[in-house]
């Protein structure tokens, strides 16, 4: 992974709507088979960058290049070769599901699809002759993810792609990026689960205001700006339940520790680490629902 | 690969209006509405020449004039000169003129009024005159030398020796209602992509913003075309010079899909989209509704981007005209033809580039 040519280059690019400076010098690279996340509050800039990276809108200043092609200059050539899942369920919900996938298909100049082998990929084989506007939120998603398959992409763009969805649904879609990152496809992931970032993402970055704040692997960001510790529940003399938190950091950890446990009734002992939305806290000041 | 992806668009955009019950609805109501408005509505013209008259102790000489009562001709007595006046000033009965005998009309120095309405034909008179001079025949014995003065009634419309039926005039204001249907179905087609945002998915595959334009156009010239075209067949409007009427109705059916477009565009819901097409829409009916008043039409209306296609109609199937008369008119369509359809590209083109 680290080896090959990166599938997605970007470099200082910026964005602004009027006045209002959306993406400012915005820099960083996805490797082939890497899930990337980017992971920011509303308002942050990811969604315009995401636009720049499939070509929607074009760059103000620096450049983007995706499968080693310029998304400006060739951009429906690149664009043969990606696959976008929208937040927006963007569907035709007067077509059935395979009619949706043929559509679109064709658009890709794809004749003979298996759409229902597509749709068998996202558990919606049985229903695929059914119109779209008889699905349930968790059904729209899936066929929104396999319609970003269609092409059989190098690279998908997923802009929050199990938001408010079902366990069962949300575990479908996040199998079928795992399974596509396998498969040596760059991904892009756009979410405000901190947790399915950390879950999927090979790398993160923190973007806010426009700029990013912070890029690296979700563990190794953790371990920079988090703090550990280790918390224990033990009973007090009057039978309450207090908690001691003792910080592993520095020297005298380990006799610390021993003095604890042995001078208290111990219920329980857990290590404590940053979050992700710990560590955007820590770079931000604020929440990523703020 | 352009053409390719024009057609898939337009083959998911048919599934698209043949699924939606609205667009089916209006689409079948209004033809069959309009189609038995256009045969209800009477089909032939009373040609009769309706004079009225007035006059003083003149009884026995107009009587054999005043019995004469044919298809061409028919001839009403009023009893005073102001009672006529009003009437041809009213058009009370079908009067479109009238002859005022003065009370000393058996004096040689008498004087005929002749009441004509603004706009009468110029032929009216002279039979008119004809008549007063037949009167003092019958009252002299011999051919009167006297003066015959006329005076103009101001009426402000002119209807009389109108020979267009109503069925005829009503041609191009049926065809462009259907035209007009077919502009709410364009935008609301148009509009839902944009509000659902199905036109970014399709944005980012290699389809492009013109081709994706291209296709909406294609459709709603299609569908527009092909159902007033279907209205003219049924109302046997197919009469004349036909080549000029399908080129008047192809560059009516752009014409409306340029305005589809930009109303599909604009509006944000669907409410908005048909507030629109309605507020663009009525003007142009301003020239179709000027057929049904035959020499009303202003400056201005012929200014208006659809005097071309109610000209043509009225001209070809109602006058029998052809390229020679309707050039100009057709060439003003034609133009107004390209700024719509700019302008509704244009900004379509905008709006999905902006989503």
């Amino acid at each position: 992974m680290a080896d090959s040519p990166p599938a997605i280059e970007v470099t200082e690019i910026s964005y602004s709507y009027g006045d209002v400076l959306a993406v400012d010098g915005v820099s960083f690279e996805v490797a082939p088979g890497e899930i990337f996340g980017l992971l920011g509050p509303n308002g942050a800039g990811k969604s315009t960058t995401v636009k720049m990276l499939t070509g929607q809108i074009g760059p103000d200043s620096g450049s983007i290049r995706v499968l080693g092609m310029d998304t400006v200059s060739d951009t429906s050539k690149y664009q043969g070769r990606i696959g976008v899942c929208f937040e927006e369920k963007n569907l035709y919900t007067a077509m059935s599901g395979h009619e949706n996938l043929r559509f679109f298909g064709r658009l890709f100049g794809i004749k003979d699809l298996d759409t229902a082998a597509l749709l068998d990929r996202v558990d919606l084989g049985p229903r695929g002759d059914d119109r779209v506007a008889d699905y349930s939120k968790g059904m729209r998603q899936r066929l929104m993810m396999a319609r970003a398959l269609i092409n059989r992409p190098d690279v998908l763009f997923l802009d929050e792609p199990t938001d408010g969805l079902d366990p069962v649904s949300a575990r479908t879609i996040q199998g079928l990026i795992t399974q596509e990152a396998e498969r040596g496809v760059a991904v892009v992931l756009t979410t405000h689960d901190m947790h399915e970032a950390d879950t999927l993402s090979d790398r993160v970055a923190f973007i806010n205001q426009g700029k990013i704040l912070a890029l690296d692997a979700p563990e190794a960001l953790k371990l920079q700006h988090g703090q550990r510790s280790v918390r224990i529940r033990s009973l007090g003399n009057a039978g309450e339940i207090e908690e001691t938190t003792i910080p592993l950091e520095g020297s005298g950890v380990p006799d610390s520790l021993q003095d604890t446990i042995a001078n208290l009734e111990v219920l329980t002992i857990h290590t404590e680490e940053a979050t992700l939305e710990d560590v955007f806290v820590a770079y931000a000041g604020r929440g990523l629902g703020a | 690969m352009t053409r390719g992806v024009i057609s898939a668009i337009l083959r998911k955009d048919l599934v698209a209006f043949s699924r939606d019950r609205f667009y089916v609805f209006i689409t079948v109501l209004g033809l069959v509405a309009f189609v038995a408005m256009y045969w209800l509505l009477p089909s032939s013209v009373d040609e009769t020449v309706r004079l009225g008259v007035s006059h003083t102790g003149l009884d026995e000489i107009l009587a054999p004039i005043t019995a004469v009562e044919n298809e061409a001709l028919a001839i009403s007595e009023f009893d005073s000169r102001d009672e006529l006046v009003e009437a041809v000033e009213s058009g009370t009965d079908g009067i479109v003129a009238g002859i005022a005998f003065p009370a000393s009309f058996q004096d040689e120095s008498a004087t005929v009024e002749l009441l004509v309405p603004a706009g009468l034909p110029p032929e009216y008179q002279p039979l008119m005159e004809g008549i007063a001079t037949q009167v003092a025949v019958f009252a002299a014995g011999e051919v009167p030398s006297m003066g015959i003065a006329t005076r103009t009634v101001i009426l402000g419309v002119d209807r009389a020796g109108d020979q267009i039926s109503l069925q005829e005039q009503m041609r191009p204001l049926l065809a462009f209602f259907v035209l007009m249907m077919e502009t709410f179905a364009l935008a609301s087609l148009v509009s839902i992509e944009v509000q659902l945002k199905t036109v970014t998915a399709v944005l980012v595959t290699p389809a492009r913003a013109r081709d994706f334009i291209s296709a909406k156009a294609i459709l709603g010239t299609l569908l527009a075309l092909a159902e007033v075209l279907l209205l003219m067949v049924l109302i046997r409007g197919f009469v004349g010079d036909v080549p000029v009427l399908l080129v008047a109705l192809a560059l009516g059916a752009v014409l409306v899909t340029g305005i589809g477009l930009l109303a599909g565009a604009s509006g944000r819901d669907f409410i908005g989209v048909m507030f629109l097409s309605l507020s663009l829409m009525i003007p142009l009916m301003i020239p179709a509704f000027g057929a049904l008043f035959p020499g009303t039409a202003a400056g201005w209306i012929k200014a208006l981007p659809s005097y071309g296609l109610a000209e043509a109609i009225v001209g070809v199937t109602a006058r029998g005209e052809s390229w020679g008369d309707l050039g100009p008119a057709l060439l003003g369509l034609a133009a107004w033809c390209v700024v719509l359809l700019a302008i509704g590209t244009t900004v379509l083109k905008r709006r999905v580039q902006t989503l």
